[in-house]
């Protein structure tokens, strides 16, 4: 089939009524300008300095809305069993085409290489910018290379289902002994103290949270992946 | 100097998001979209949002894109 598509005068028409659209709403915007504006942000960063975390990020989304975390991660989970049911009648592929020789031996030497970067994103994501979902999504494209390179490559699913419960498990637990030890879902119960602000043992559990995200982000990316490659053709 | 170059990559993603709109072909459309995403990466990047920077790389321009290229691929097998 020829995979083009017809853009109509619609389309133009289209972007003319969006532009408009914008215009009115920044004119409407411009003219009712707040006189104070109320700047959360200097708040949550007054109050980073507790925590002893470098990256000010990291705090707001690990620690000040660790709960919506949790619920972001739930919505992954729910993507993936969604992805899951769809498409999980596969049959592995014959092999149709091999892929290309250099793509295979590169997949081979760049797969370490990438999961040690991923790695290191998610662990430092307490000290430089990345964390757990960046580092996640990183190995599962590492993995999407393996999956491309290799007809016969299969994601291990009872190693990748282990790790998604323990990760899955363990996140919610940290949260319940922060709720036994300092009356707070997500307390910070370990030691976080301001002078080691920068050291890579710091920010009490901050650190812990984000690479547990990063280890349930990862596996259940990879999962994701290898459903949409590996998917049957009899439908 | 510096606002001369956000104001051209700001001009530059507006343009190349125009062509991936009116694009034709699919695959052209998904290569263009890759780019709307590095633009965005460069422009968050300019203005001090380096997390949000990465994100956007891995997943905006990276992954998502990837899996828009293989669920072609699959449709094209299948029509």
């Amino acid at each position: 089939m020829n995979l083009k598509r017809d853009v109509s005068t619609r389309t133009y028409s289209g972007f003319a009524l969006s532009a408009l659209l914008v215009l009115t709403i920044l004119n409407v915007l411009l003219q009712n300008v707040p006189e104070k504006v109320e700047r959360a942000g200097e708040k949550l960063l007054t109050l980073n300095a507790q925590e002893g975390v470098a990256n000010a990020v990291t705090t707001v989304v690990v620690f000040f809305r660790g709960f919506d975390t949790l619920g972001e991660i739930a919505v992954l989970f729910i993507a993936a069993l969604g992805i899951g049911l769809m498409l999980s009648s596969y049959s592995i592929k014959e092999h149709k085409e091999e892929s290309n020789f250099i793509l295979q031996k590169a997949s081979k030497l760049l797969f370490p290489i990438i999961v040690l970067f991923g790695v290191y994103v998610m662990i430092y994501g307490h000290l430089s910018p990345g964390g757990g979902f960046q580092g996640g999504v990183i190995i599962a494209s590492g993995v999407l290379l393996l999956l491309i390179s290799d007809q016969n490559f299969e994601v291990p699913h009872s190693i990748i289902s282990t790790l998604e419960t323990f990760a899955g498990i363990s996140y919610v637990l940290i949260g319940l002994i922060g709720l036994l030890v300092i009356d707070n879902f997500l307390g910070n119960f370990l030691p976080h103290d301001i002078s080691e602000m920068g050291m890579l043992l710091s920010g009490g559990i901050i650190p812990l949270v984000y690479i547990v995200v990063g280890i349930k982000v990862g596996s259940e990316m990879s999962l994701i992946v290898q459903h949409m490659i590996k998917r049957s053709d009899d439908d | 100097m510096t606002g001369l170059i956000i104001l051209a990559t700001f001009i530059a993603v507006i343009v190349v998001a125009f062509a991936t709109v009116i694009q034709k072909k699919l695959p052209d459309t998904i290569i263009l979209f890759m780019g709307v995403g590095l633009g965005a990466v460069v422009l968050f990047f300019v203005f001090q949002a380096p997390d949000v920077a990465l994100t956007e790389a891995v997943i905006g321009a990276g992954i998502s894109s990837l899996i828009f290229l293989i669920a072609l691929k699959q449709f094209k097998e299948v029509v």
